[in-house]
């Protein structure tokens, strides 16, 4: 086949709607970030002045604490998935029938594709204050008005997804680790407990990572879990960016917003994609 | 304790918290089943005295969530046609050539994966604004799009780069044109592949709300849109009955999937089985 070194001009359609739809809204976004706010003005004005003022507004408490909210919540629910996953993925892999574990992953699978509204409604209509559980909680003297208890319904709702695809994840990386490894262990004397922690979860340790930050980066960019099952009280990144758009308009904060939230998502799958892979890439 | 004894409550353990998490996973879903079949008109104690499909009824005698539900069908159709077509070109583009910076330009159309949706969003909207795009499918339609298109190029990328290039080269030699070669060898080996990144992008689309709402005017919403208004309004149980409906569809784009692909060969292949 001729021209190998230049690239086919078929992928230009795509790359013209990559412009038109990524590129010059994202560079307009870090613009608009910078540009000074009027109050009651939908948007900056054209050739208003720029300014630092939206990215240093953001260091105040009143801000830092949303972001503080958010970096806290999603590194627990982030955690936990991978806590509840691992034992979970070792059942899957290496305990279940072939048939069962078919059957497994497709529930795994189809937990992972719920419409995130659907989980949030469920989620809400079940443990929430309306819900059927509602008056077996409070009979335990659990309060569902609670800060800490809209708190774990969050965090739940973000578990709700991160513990089906962290078990898939996991599940192929204990796939890959030989079982005889831990057998000729437990030949040697060593208890169960101890031939897995010193075995299987060091060879595992890339694909734990690997849940863990997408767990978390899947969590911090969480708007509908939040947004529904947070009832105005806890508020994520992503809830205060529409905020600042549908409630008070003020589009150069919304940005300013939107960039560090960006980059941070950039940070952390650059950590995912490099440190993770290229310090266990032998 | 003797280690055997110590390894017989950490295995107990382990099967208690992993019958825990089943519950936890399940039990919602089951609620909101038995919940969207409920006779009764107000929100009481499980498990519902009578059954009936009074919610079902409920929500499709409802003009906005059937607004809402048409605008989605028409958005989602319009959105997959649009980045599958964009998407099969930019793939077989990069699939048949090596050139400097061919792995950079994939991961820049994989990027919007790793955005956040909500600054998608926003950053689309002020774009939209400004360049003076006010028609509601159309905004609609632009962010659609964009969170639709990595996942038909990634799709096609897989399908593509799966195929022997000998067969491509075989139907060369004989005679065919690249555009037959291409027709009748590779897309008919690369179809199952890029039917699946299609019912993803469809999925995808049909259930986005962090773009979609940054983008809705008040004409123009889709369903996912309309069902998180009127759940922050009431707790309505036809809600319920849209929930099931959207369950029973994701379970069968997953058996699709299944019988496409096979879930077990994509998800649950390691070396030591």
């Amino acid at each position: 086949m001729d021209s190998k070194r230049r690239p086919n001009p078929l992928f230009l359609p795509a790359a013209g709607l990559f412009l038109l739809l990524f590129v010059l809204p994202m560079a307009g976004l870090v613009v608009e970030s910078l540009r000074t706010y009027v109050p009651g003005r939908i948007g900056s004005a054209e050739g208003a002045p720029f300014t630092a003022a939206n990215y240093a507004e953001l260091v105040k408490p009143s801000f830092a604490v949303f972001f503080f909210q958010t970096l806290r919540l999603s590194l627990a629910a982030a955690l936990v998935g991978v806590f509840c996953a691992l034992p979970l993925a070792h059942w899957t892999a290496r305990k279940l029938s072939p048939r069962w574990r078919t059957l497994a992953i497709g529930f795994f699978v189809t937990l992972m594709f719920l419409s995130v509204l659907v989980r949030t409604y469920a989620l809400e209509l079940t443990f929430g204050a309306v819900g059927p559980l509602g008056p077996a909680l409070r009979a335990i003297g659990i309060s569902t008005n609670s800060r800490g208890y809209i708190e774990i319904l969050v965090a739940a709702g973000l578990l709700h997804y991160i513990i089906p695809m962290s078990t898939l994840t996991l599940l192929a990386t204990f796939q890959n680790v030989d079982p005889r490894l831990t057998d000729a262990a437990q030949v040697l004397g060593a208890p169960a407990w101890k031939a897995h922690l010193t075995i299987t979860l060091p060879l595992c340790i890339r694909g734990i990572l690997a849940a863990f930050l997408f767990g978390f980066t899947f969590s911090i960019s969480a708007f509908v879990i939040p947004m529904i099952l947070g009832k105005g009280r806890v508020l994520f990144i992503s809830n205060l960016i529409y905020t600042r758009f549908s409630e008070i308009a003020n589009y150069p904060s919304g940005a300013a917003i939107s960039v560090v939230l960006f980059v941070l998502a950039m940070l952390l799958v650059y950590v995912m994609t490099h440190l993770v892979n290229k310090r266990w890439a032998q | 304790m003797t280690p055997r004894r110590a390894d017989d409550i950490i295995r107990f353990l382990c099967k208690l918290m992993n019958c825990a998490i089943v519950l936890f996973l399940l039990t919602p879903i089951i609620v909101t089943t038995l919940m969207a079949f409920d006779a009764r008109d107000y929100l009481g104690p499980l498990p519902p005295p009578a059954l009936s499909f009074r919610w079902f009824t409920a929500f499709f005698s409802d003009s906005y969530f059937l607004k809402g539900l048409a605008i989605s069908l028409k958005l989602a159709a319009c959105s997959v046609a649009i980045s599958l077509t964009a998407g099969i070109a930019t793939a077989y583009a990069t699939d048949q050539t090596t050139f400097r910076g061919k792995d950079a330009l994939i991961a820049f159309f994989l990027s919007p994966l790793v955005v956040p949706p909500v600054v998608t969003g926003f950053a689309l909207l002020l774009f939209l604004s400004k360049i003076g795009v006010i028609d509601g499918f159309a905004r609609l339609l632009c962010g659609h799009i964009i969170i639709t298109i990595p996942y038909t190029i990634r799709a096609t990328l897989a399908a593509l780069s799966g195929i022997d290039r000998s067969y491509t080269e075989a139907a060369l030699i004989l005679g065919a044109t690249k555009r037959r070669a291409f027709w009748d060898v590779t897309f008919p080996l690369a179809r199952t592949g890029i039917i699946s990144g299609a019912i993803f992008a469809f999925a995808i689309s049909m259930d986005d709300v962090a773009v979609s709402i940054m983008l809705t005017d008040a004409k123009t919403y889709t369903l996912p849109i309309a069902l998180i208004s009127s759940m922050r309004a009431n707790f309505d149980l036809s809600i319920a009955a849209a929930s099931v409906m959207l369950m029973a569809m994701t379970v069968l784009l997953i058996v699709i999937l299944e019988k496409l692909i096979g879930l077990n060969r994509a998800i649950g292949q390691g070396v030591f089985r």
